[in-house]
């Protein structure tokens, strides 16, 4: 194991030398620093060029630079972007921040909800919804994901924005979203034409119940989720957890998950005071979170039984459920505090950069974790939807292929034939198996995605690495270009042997030998 | 020992190897229907005739057809001037309302009746005739899809086709090679090669840059191909005849992988035309005096709120283009896959289940008309 | 309604766990439906096996997927199911749900493909126990070493920790069974349990089988296309064809008696292992074993054959096409010390015109050799001389010659014609590299040659798609045979094939060897198929040659331990002489382990 990282490393640190050079060459040819002094007419030009031959060394032959590039790299220094003159270590810490945040959020997303829409298509191959999705991806992957960019900066800021100022859906609108989500639970869920019109009113009820309840209780100026809120949302979510993880008919199973929801309640005027008191930061919510995780399996292992492991596990799962939930109510309980700033003006959803200027520094210290957060969230949720599409529609493609070609297998078969329920069958046996392919697609997928924050770090102006990597190849400065391809050759190299690892683990056919 | 007499209905497949056992005993059922089918055929004449079943497939050829037709067309190309009245450069004044698209739609569509007019597209804001720019976009974008495709194809064949059939230390290096590539996310060496070609300014060159970029999946994929096709035993057979390594790869094993490499070309093509608009949206591919629908979409963005046609039409080309592109690779996919058994779903069951009942009904009642006739009338 | 679950020791041992009352199972094809069976009607009593043979599309595994509801999504069943008196149709999807596994068991061919590869066969046992029993895992747990030790398993503390891809293939059918029994089914449907195995573990199963027969008191079906199974295992037999049932009755009367032309025609097709003469020698101490067709049909082939002695002289050294001389081939693996040796200091001597059958099962070398012959794979040490080259160490250039004298037949007609070229271009590839033969002449050659294999002349321009597996072996032997080469290799060239498909392209094979006269190593894991063909037989055993000798005394004689277990583990198609086989074969058994000790 340790062997085969390390022999991985050291070849993945290779194949890092050998594409710095390769790059730095390729650069090198690309860009042209003289190009606005060739075309300038100041008197003193060859002057100017000659100063800048000078600063850049442009005399000395391109491997020999290669290679005092490469020495200060070893020593941890990027250079300086000669333009700015910024030195590159210090544009590229931020940078990376903000492109990590972007990209692990829409990587999360897309994988969580394209797996699942995947599933549920392939275990509904050939039908209406089955199509339906086809098409989706099939369109999401041919929209240009700058267009999208720029559609939802121009139109859909605007509008959500707008409507914010004055929330109000008419009746209508909400007959309309509750049809239409009703029509996509129909689909997803199946079944005989009894069971499709109980399923489509049903969702359609609760949609329409809801929004109306949103509408109310002025929930889009003063959003909230109170402890009956959660109390609903968490059963659902022990509910939803338990029929996925061991099956509704596992009492103790759902006795944990209820139990989780039970005690996030009892915490929930506690948990108040503590989030009001402590001056948070994100150390102390991942603790948190921590807690939450090991108190929920903690919750398992006290209903006992046999198969407490399983239950702890479903316990762990709804407990952290119903913690986010508590933390979002945290969150939003400052929205209105976020809406009157006067540097937001009701203008909540950001469509330029990572974060609105002066917004933390005239707050409260209390509130400066609150505010930056949702901040943070503003700004991430455009440029995330735009980033995430196609990654969307291709776990949704290869999610569905996989479990198609699992649900083939042989295996399955045996399953059934053993008399387990669908559920074992189709979570334990097919989804278990069909994530082995989908492990390996990941990495390349995140690297994608990384180029794919160029195109939505621009249009959003978000300061990036994208963005700097973009801004550097117009300026012609090749400092910051070459720090922009280690780090995403870096990665790309890490996420490769990730992945090896995790098919690995998933796979016990596969040995990590070297 | 009594030999019995050959009997030529006895389906005597063998079991494919790797095929579901559940399904077999369906397909030797079918195999005389099956074989009925195919007789005569040609695999590429099956090919076809599977792909003219995809009714998505074959609406995306015609809609691509009449595409390109018309960016060609329209404002011609090289020194023959098309057939359109404006050129993409050419400005003019505009005034007020002056730069609206003429274009409305048939009533039928819910327009005013259709009308084509002087600028369909509307102007811009310096009076040049949009849908020109649009046609001269489409064409940029549609030529360097193209070329992506044939160079990206040929590398792409032969470092798999190399790499899978001899194996050993070649297959490393060219792997070695291809996972350096990899490194490197195609959108960010395509910039830098992006960059590279701006000097020039040629779409030609680009796209060959852009080919040089993405051939790796395709390497990888012709590479698994060949490396399973190596263990068929028809190409032991063309070894064994004395066949020379390149007639095996050219002439027996490439025809086999035919469909990979059609099915992911396709699909890369539908990739080639997204990155170079997003290339030349963020002004590193296609620039000035060249025109690409990515640098027209960054171009117009900022009027989005006064002149959002500006904004809509080339976006709308370049879904279009990528739409049908993806969809006849859907097609293709289905036409060359081996695996492909048409499981009916539950829908097409019941529906021949009704067609069968109809039919008994109908005989029924055909036979029974006057009864039943009689009994309505009383 | 009587309890579903009515204990083994209630139900009076006449009544039937099972009637099956006209079963028609369908599939819908190309918008129709095709029927896959027609009207099959049978029943099973506690303790009885009943065999269900047929070949491939006969329906045999469909009508029994369809009582556990395992049909393909594109199957339905109808007919009437009596599972101890409950209908498995009427059932509701939960019932039926119950039913499979703790009721209704099922072993798979493939055991590799049926286990699930990522999770133990302990969990999977254990999950099948604790389904239908409200078991915690400690006992459910005791409960699969139990039933891994019942099976045999060696090791089974450890082994119920392992995968099953670190498993035999022997023992992970017999962790499949395992698990099929689990819940000490009423019914168990064994579907071809034995065909991927080797014939020695094959031999263990299905002795492991019949021993469990005794002891768990099920109904078994077994569906399976080998007699010689059928005549091992079976109580009652029940011959399908096209989905139908054409004949049904006690394993002895099918065998002695068959009634239907099919039967008879489909036990003529079965190779038997042992001609007459032995036949009779073997059985001078049994019961007298009934006149079979099979018995008294097997043609009597030259060439002659006298004594023993006299055949085992080497061929006259100048007349050899092939000589081998403590030949070593060796895969490369990947890095140093890797390398797998695959054939270790094999000595072969092959005259001109001889057939010689190559025996071993897999992983023996057999295959191996075989490609060696013709130049797929290098052989490092020792010496190879073919038609009167040395192979050993040679370039290309020298070997060259040798393409156009010796030729291949492969194993599976699907893989080994390009299914992109028409079968006339496939077969006129060697005409066209080594003649330089092309138009007319080509396809006149062309036409020659699927005439000499019995196809029609207007095949040429089919693609092999089209064609069935028997046609396609065909066209495999025509273009081994376009160069007229002097040795042919044929591997495994008719074990793809159902029977009597096997029986007519086997056939085929000894005319054309007749008429050209080529030598020919015959590579099989059938002794049957070897010894109706060869002068001589050479075993193959963990990449050695184990014996060399004429087909007769190889059958009738072997010297050799593993010859001797490997002929006691075929089983014959004749209930009778099987039963005697058996009893031999554990003799042979319970000797070695005597030796062993």
């Amino acid at each position: 194991m340790l062997r085969f990282i390390s022999r991985r490393l050291g070849m993945g640190a290779l194949i890092l030398l050998i594409s710095s050079f390769l790059m730095y060459l390729l650069v090198n040819v690309s860009i042209r620093p003289m190009e606005d002094l060739e075309q300038s007419t100041a008197r003193n030009k060859e002057q100017l060029i000659a100063d800048r031959i000078e600063q850049l060394d442009l005399n000395t032959n391109v491997v020999i630079r290669y290679f005092k590039w490469l020495g200060n790299f070893f020593t941890g220094d990027f250079g300086v972007a000669w333009r700015s003159s910024q030195s590159v270590n210090d544009q590229l810490g931020s940078a990376m921040i903000s492109t990590l945040q972007l990209v692990s959020a829409a990587a999360v997303l897309a994988i969580f909800l394209g797996v699942a829409v995947g599933i549920i298509s392939a275990l509904r191959q050939y039908t209406t919804f089955d199509y339906l999705i086809t098409f989706l991806s099939f369109l999401l992957y041919s929209l240009p994901a700058f267009w999208v960019a720029v559609l939802l900066k121009r139109w859909g800021a605007l509008r959500f924005n707008d409507f914010l100022r004055d929330p109000a859906l008419t009746a209508l609108a909400i007959a309309g979203i509750s049809a239409a989500l009703g029509i996509v639970w129909m689909l997803a869920l199946g079944g005989a034409l009894k069971r499709r019109l109980i399923n489509f009113v049903g969702a359609g009820t609760v949609t329409a119940l809801v929004l109306f309840y949103l509408q109310a209780t002025n929930w889009w100026t003063s959003p909230k989720i109170d402890p009956v809120l959660i109390a609903v949302l968490g059963s659902g979510v022990a509910v939803a957890t338990t029929l996925l993880s061991t099956g509704l008919r596992n009492r103790r199973s759902l006795g944990t998950a209820f139990s989780a929801v039970a005690l996030g309640l009892a915490l929930y005027v506690p948990m108040q005071y503590l989030l009001y008191y402590v001056q948070m930061n994100w150390w102390i919510i991942t603790g948190l979170a921590l807690v939450a995780l090991a108190s929920g399996a903690g919750l398992g292992r006290l209903w006992g039984g046999p198969d407490w492991r399983q239950s702890a596990r479903t316990g762990a799962i709804t407990a952290f459920g119903v913690a986010a939930l508590i933390f979002l109510d945290q969150v939003m309980s400052y929205w209105g505090q976020y809406l009157a700033h006067p540097t937001i003006s009701n203008r909540p959803i950001a469509t330029v950069g990572d974060r609105t200027p002066n917004l933390v520094q005239s707050v409260q210290e209390a509130d400066k974790f609150w505010l930056g957060t949702i901040d943070q969230y503003t700004h991430l949720l455009l440029p995330t939807v735009a980033l995430m599409l196609i990654s969307f529609a291709s776990y949704t493609r290869y999610a569905r292929s996989s479990m198609l070609e699992v649900l083939n297998q042989d295996y399955i078969r045996t399953a059934r034939a053993k008399g387990l329920t669908e559920r074992t069958v189709i979570m334990r046996h097919g989804f278990r198996n069909s994530l082995i392919p989908l492990a390996t697609i990941v990495p390349l997928d995140i690297v994608a995605l990384f180029g794919g924050a160029i195109i939505t770090e621009q249009v959003f102006g978000r300061p990036g690495m994208g963005q700097m990597f973009i801004k550097s190849l117009h300026n012609a400065e090749i400092e910051p270009i070459m720090a922009y391809l280690m780090v995403t050759a870096l990665l790309a190299v890490l996420a490769n042997i990730i992945a090896d690892l995790i098919y690995a683990a998933l796979d016990p056919r596969i040995r990590v030998t070297a | 020992m009594t030999i019995p007499p050959p009997d030529t209905n006895h389906p005597a497949g063998p079991v494919e190897a790797g095929a579901p056992a559940d399904l077999l005993a369906a397909e030797s059922q079918a195999e005389e229907l099956k074989m009925r089918d195919v007789e005569g055929l040609s695999q590429g004449q099956i090919v076809r005739r599977r792909f003219f079943r995809h009714r998505g497939a074959v609406v995306a050829m015609i809609v691509l057809g009449a595409v390109i037709l018309l960016a060609f067309t329209s404002v011609g190309f090289g020194n023959w001037t098309g057939w359109w009245k404006h050129t993409p450069l050419q400005t003019g004044n505009v005034t007020g309302t002056g730069a609206q698209p003429t274009l409305s739609l048939p009533t039928w569509l819910g327009g005013d009746g259709f009308v084509w007019g002087d600028h369909p597209f509307g102007r811009d804001e310096s009076g040049r005739d949009v849908f020109a720019r649009v046609m001269k976009g489409t064409q940029t974008s549609l030529i360097v899809m193209f070329i992506v495709g044939i160079v990206s194809t040929v590398i792409g064949v032969i470092v798999g086709a190399l790499a899978g059939y001899f194996g050993g230390r070649l297959d490393r290096f060219l792997m070695r090679v291809t996972d350096l590539v990899i490194t490197i996310p195609v959108l960010v060496l395509g910039a830098v090669l992006g960059a590279l070609a701006a000097g020039k300014n040629s779409a030609f060159l680009l796209a060959i840059f852009l080919g040089l970029a993405s051939w790796t999946t395709l390497a990888r994929l012709v590479r698994g191909d060949f490396l399973t096709l190596r263990e068929r035993e028809f190409v032991d057979a063309a070894r064994v005849a004395g066949a020379s390594s390149r007639r095996i790869i050219f002439k027996h094993m490439l025809p086999n992988s035919i469909g990979v490499i059609i099915v992911n070309q396709t699909l890369l093509m539908s990739t080639a035309i997204l990155l170079e608009t997003a290339l030349s949206f963020v002004g590193l591919g296609i620039t000035y005096p060249n025109i690409s629908l990515g640098q027209l979409i960054n171009q117009y963005q900022e009027a989005f709120a006064t002149r959002p046609w500006l904004f809509w039409w080339p976006g709308l080309f370049i879904v279009v283009i990528a739409l049908c592109v993806n969809f006849i690779g859907d097609g293709l996919r289905d036409a060359f896959d081996p695996r492909q058994r048409r499981i009916p779903s539950q829908r097409a069951l019941r529906r021949a289940e009704r067609k069968a009942a109809a039919r008994a009904e109908s005989a029924a009642a055909a036979d029974s008309t006057v009864g039943a006739s009689g009994k309505e009338t009383t | 309604m009587t309890a579903a679950h009515a204990p083994v020791a209630d139900t009076p041992p006449s009544e039937h766990v099972l009637e099956v009352k006209d079963l028609t199972v369908e599939f819908f094809v190309d918008g129709q439906w095709l029927p896959a069976a027609i009207d099959v009607s049978y029943d099973v009593k506690p303790g009885e096996i009943l065999a269900i043979v047929g070949e491939s599309g006969s329906g045999k595994t469909q009508s029994s997927m369809s009582l556990v509801g395992l049909l393909p999504p594109n199957g339905r069943a109808r007919g009437q199911a009596l599972l101890d008196g409950q209908d498995l149709f009427a059932m509701s999807k939960g019932r039926l749900r119950h039913v499979r596994g703790k009721d209704i068991a099922v072993i798979f061919q493939e055991p590799m493909t049926a286990l699930n590869p990522v999770y133990t066969i302990g969990f999977q046992i254990i999950e099948t126990i604790r389904t239908h029993f409200p078991m915690g895992p400690k006992e459910a747990r005791e409960r699969a070493l139990e039933l891994l030790r019942m099976v045999d398993i060696p090791e089974p503390e450890r082994r119920i920790d392992s995968y099953p891809h670190e498993l035999s293939g022997g023992q992970r059918q017999r962790a499949m069974i395992a698990q099929a029994l689990a819940c000490d089914p009423r019914l168990l449907i064994a579907d071809e349990p034995t065909t991927a195995l080797d014939v020695t573990v094959q031999a263990e199963i299905l002795s492991l089988m019949r021993d469990l027969r005794q002891r768990i008191d099920s109904g078994i079906i077994l569906i399976t296309h080998d007699m010689g199974v059928v005549a091992d295992m079976a109580d009652t037999v029940l011959v399908m064809k096209d989905g139908k049932v054409v004949e049904r009755g006690p394993v002895r009367q099918v065998f002695y008696d068959p009634q239907h032309p099919y039967t008879q025609r489909l036990l003529a097709s079965v190779p038997h292992l042992g001609r007459p003469d032995t036949d009779a020698t073997e059985q001078t101490d049994g019961p007298a074993a009934p006149a079979t067709p099979a018995a008294t049909d097997t043609s009597v082939r030259e060439p002659a054959r006298t004594s023993t002695g006299s055949l085992q002289a080497a061929p006259i050294e100048s007349d050899l096409v092939l000589s081998a001389r403590g030949i070593d081939i060796v895969y490369e693996g990947r890095k140093k010390g890797t390398d797998f040796k695959a054939v270790s200091g094999a000595d072969l001597d092959i005259a001109r015109g001889e057939v010689v059958g190559l025996v071993g099962e897999s992983g023996s070398g057999k295959t191996t050799v075989g490609r060696a012959i013709v130049g797929l794979l290098p052989v490092k040490t020792g010496s190879l001389e073919i038609c009167g080259i040395s192979v050993v160490g040679a370039d290309a250039q020298t070997t060259q010659p040798l393409r156009s004298k010796v030729g291949i037949v492969f194993q599976d007609p699907g893989s080994s014609l390009n299914p992109r070229f028409p079968i006339g271009e496939s077969i006129g590839e060697p005409l066209f590299l080594h003649r330089g033969l092309r138009g007319a002449e080509l396809s006149g050659r062309v036409e020659t040659l699927l005439d000499q294999v019995e196809l029609p002349k207007a095949m040429r321009n089919r693609y092999p798609h089209e064609l069935s597996g028997g046609q396609r072996q065909r066209v495999g032997i025509a273009r081994a045979l376009a160069l007229e080469p002097e040795l042919l290799v044929a591997d495994e060239p008719t074990s793809a094939l159902d029977v009597s498909v096997q029986a007519k392209v086997l056939e085929l094979f000894r005319e054309l060897q007749r008429e050209h006269g080529f030598a020919c190593v015959f590579i099989s894991h059938d002794l049957a198929v070897v010894e109706m063909l060869s002068d001589r037989i050479a075993v193959m055993h963990h990449g050695k040659i184990v014996e060399v000798g004429t087909a007769q005394q190889v059958v009738s004689a072997p010297k050799d331990s593993y010859t001797r277990r490997l002929l006691a583990a075929v089983p014959l198609p004749n209930p009778d002489l099987q039963q005697e086989r058996r009893q031999e074969r554990d003799r042979l058994l319970a000797e070695a382990a005597k030796h062993n000790d």
